[in-house]
């Protein structure tokens, strides 16, 4: 069985050497299958980053009263939590708020300085909330300005929502537009391999004959031909591997500046999930040459 | 060692290649089967190498019915019919000697196996000063003789040659028949399909004759009739 094997292998690796152009053009097409898909994915973890950085500036805060009492801040709080759009409501102290605007200004000796000569604490305590859905906000906004209670000092929506409406858009695009050329390039590396798979048979089609002829074993025949589609996988996931850490690492600073403040690292991603990312395209490739393989083997050389 | 009942099979046109044909072949015989070309000889040769399935009848090798013979039985089946072809069929960048390892190697036989069998079979067919030479360089004969090698590695009960001699001089021809009838003094069965009026009537061992699908003849000691 081991035998077998080194002998399928070492015929397999004859084969993907001697038709060495058709092994060259394969690869490549893999290659930019792998690269497509990949850029996608890419595309799709920047957008996501995106909105997350949208749906932080959301917004929706009630100021309240410096005098307001605890009790009267968590009917408020109550009430609000009641509304069907709202799905939480979190409660932002006088205390809270001052040592989010410490630690927020922590590298602003100034502010901080006239903080301590103010000798009280300024900040009005408040309530963040959070829809359900990021649809809900307009008419959430829209209810909350009619909202009555005397507790209330000021409210403070930044409505991000078209901007978010926007990208949510893009993101919805993206997936559509990725699944479908995901989709085209499968069927791409499947003819490709298939291709492939049929020339070299086509060129080792005497081989096979002979080989059926003196009783061969019919996995003999069509395994060398399958490892050799696993060798092109292997072959191109490897070079992906190799071409886009760096294509990253370039991208990488612009996506800093344009993120500015906000941890979107597309490249520690990729290493983060490195075997997640590129085992599965693996298996996904391998799987797919296996099958256009066995296709073309068993159509060709009547195995 | 063979045994056809009533055996027919016709292509995709519906003419029938083989019609009717009975035929009973002992262990140890040496037959020769002539016919006009086109009369269904290498049909023949092709359903008892499970190549081509009849449409009727029923095929016997041995006490194995391969009549419905399933493709992944054909290959022990193969291993037990060495069969040889008037284009030898030997792969050309691989030399005399690697052509014959190779049936072996394609079958998962050991390095040692192929070591001791690959010699046997070469001095056999007498080809061991050649055996590292490339099938362009030697000539037809001696292309035959390593087919005949090379059929002979897994030491088959049967031999098939179909028109073995048909690219060959006369000299060359002799020859190879000469070795098919050393073979068969062994203990192998050999089928010989051939149109060379000399070579049958000179072998003097039993003829079957075909003529458009059908067995016209069957004579022991026979003569080539047309
Ligand atoms: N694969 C095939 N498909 C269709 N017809 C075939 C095929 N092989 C052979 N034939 C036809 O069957 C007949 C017998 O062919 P064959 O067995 O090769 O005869 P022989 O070997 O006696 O010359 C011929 O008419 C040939 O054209
Ligand atoms: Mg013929």
């Amino acid at each position: 069985m081991l035998l077998s094997l080194i002998r399928i292998i070492k015929f397999s690796l004859q084969d993907v050497v001697r038709n060495v152009w058709l092994s060259v053009i394969t690869v490549t097409i893999l290659c930019l299958a792998l690269f497509s898909i990949n850029t996608l994915i890419v595309a799709k973890i920047i957008s996501q980053g995106a909105v997350d950085v949208v749906k932080d500036k959301v917004d929706i805060s009630l100021y309240l009263k410096t005098d307001a009492t605890e009790d009267q801040i968590m009917a408020l709080r109550s009430d609000l939590t009641n509304m069907d759009q709202i799905k939480n409501v979190m409660y932002v102290s006088k205390k809270k708020a001052l040592d989010f605007f410490r630690l927020k200004n922590k590298n602003n000796p100034e502010i901080l300085q006239s903080l301590h000569e103010l000798g009280t604490n300024p900040l009005s305590p408040s309530l963040v909330i959070t829809p359900k859905k990021t649809e809900y906000i307009p008419d959430l906004i829209q209810k909350l300005k009619s909202l009555e209670n005397d507790i209330i000092e000021s409210r403070d929506f930044t409505d991000n929502t078209t901007i978010l409406n926007k990208i949510n858009l893009i993101t919805r695009r993206i997936n559509q537009i990725g699944m479908l050329i995901i989709a085209v390039f499968i069927a791409i590396s499947l003819l490709v391999v298939y291709n492939s798979v049929r020339m070299a048979v086509y060129t080792h089609r005497k081989e096979i004959a002979i080989m059926r002829l003196v009783g061969a074993s019919n996995y003999f025949t069509f395994m060398p031909f399958v490892f050799s589609s696993l060798i092109y996988t292997l072959a191109s996931i490897l070079i992906i591997i190799s071409l886009f850490y760096p294509f990253l690492s370039l991208i990488q600073p612009y996506l800093e500046t344009f993120f500015m403040g906000y941890n979107i690292n597309i490249l520690s991603y990729y290493l983060d999930n490195f075997v997640k990312m590129f085992g599965l395209q693996f298996a996904i490739v391998a799987f797919i040459n296996i099958i256009a393989s066995l296709l073309a083997v068993k159509k060709y050389s009547e195995v | 060692m063979i045994k056809l009942f009533n055996i027919s099979k016709s292509y995709i046109n519906g003419i029938k290649v083989l019609d009717d044909v009975s035929l009973h072949i002992r262990p140890g015989e040496f037959v020769s089967i002539v016919g006009q070309s086109g009369t269904g000889k290498t049909t023949l040769v092709k359903v008892l190498i499970g190549e081509e399935k009849v449409d009727e009848g029923k095929v016997m090798i041995g006490d194995w019915d391969i009549t419905n013979i399933r493709r992944n039985e054909v290959p022990y089946l193969r291993r037990q019919i060495g069969v040889i072809f008037q284009d030898f069929k030997l792969l050309p960048r691989k030399t005399l000697k690697e052509n014959v390892s190779f049936a072996l190697e394609v079958c998962g036989r050991s390095q040692n196996k192929i070591n001791k069998i690959v010699p046997s079979v070469m001095k056999i067919v007498g080809l061991e000063e050649e055996q590292n030479r490339y099938p362009g360089e030697v000539s037809g004969g001696e292309q035959q003789r390593t087919a005949i090698a090379r059929a002979l590695v897994h030491q088959p009960k049967i031999l098939l040659a179909d028109e073995p001699t048909g690219n060959l001089d006369t000299i060359n021809a002799e020859e190879i028949i000469d070795l098919l009838l050393r073979i068969n003094n062994f203990g192998t069965t050999v089928i010989l399909v051939t149109h060379n009026r000399e070579v049958v009537n000179r072998l003097k061992k039993r003829v079957i004759t075909m003529e458009h699908g059908r067995i016209v003849s069957d004579r022991e000691h026979g003569k080539y009739l047309l």
